[in-house]
């Protein structure tokens, strides 16, 4: 089914805000609301936006489903490994070993913003990879 | 039948046992005079992670270990999706 020509504008306009907001999510969760979950669920809200105006197949074909796969078990391994980087580097596991800035700025808060980053990709990654598999079993949206 | 009664009787006299254990045991909860645990975080929160968001100081910082589960949580739960609906289309 095709939707209509103005809510397949609006969302092709719509779906870079939505992505920058959600990379301001994850960036800036140390420093106000917000975080690694929410900001990762806004970056696969933004992709499912995509599908559910334009087709799935054109959806696809930006965002590979295997591509958002490896993107889902790299951010996991991202966050196993920095939580061991702490035990090689003398302290213990996921323990800070960043120095931690002036409190208020973006590089304060030390190995914080990493592990933002690495949650946030896994979440999107895992929103829009369940969406992927629903809309497969179901053969269309 | 019996062996049926005889399990459901034992899983009975378990969580009877378990209920009263907890009433027994007197820990307060939501009592007002216990919260040196979180005057602590509102008060060394901000020196010991260097986030001026607590919400994240607590979640990214004193419980980093509670927010990997909860990553591993996802990981299981989009594992299982993907492994119930393989093969359709």
């Amino acid at each position: 089914m095709r939707s209509s020509k103005i809510i397949r504008t609006i969302a092709q306009k719509l779906f870079p805000f939505i992505v920058l907001f959600g990379f301001y999510l994850i960036s800036h969760g140390h420093l106000s609301p917000g975080g690694g979950f929410q900001g990762g669920v806004v970056l696969g809200t933004a992709i499912i936006l995509l599908a559910l105006s334009h087709s799935i197949e054109q959806t696809e074909k930006k965002f590979k489903s295997r591509w958002l796969n490896m993107l889902e078990k790299l951010g996991i391994l991202t966050l196993i490994f920095l939580g061991f980087l702490g035990i090689f580097l003398g302290y213990s596991f996921l323990g800070n070993f960043l120095p931690l800035g002036n409190p208020g700025q973006i590089a304060s808060g030390g190995l914080m913003l990493l592990l933002n980053i690495a949650i946030g990709i896994k979440v999107a990654a895992g929103v829009s990879v369940i969406f992927y598999a629903l809309v497969r079993y179901r053969g269309e949206i | 039948m019996f062996k049926e009664m005889k399990k459901a009787f034992f899983i009975i006299i378990i969580l009877a046992m378990t209920i009263l254990f907890i009433l027994s045991v007197d820990i307060e909860y939501g009592n007002p005079k216990n919260l040196d645990v979180a005057n602590y975080y509102i008060e060394q929160g901000l020196y010991d992670t260097g986030a001026i968001n607590l919400v994240a100081a607590i979640y990214l910082g004193y419980r980093a270990y509670d927010t990997l589960m909860e990553t591993i949580v996802l990981f299981v739960a989009v594992a299982g999706v993907v492994f119930c609906l393989r093969g359709k289309r």
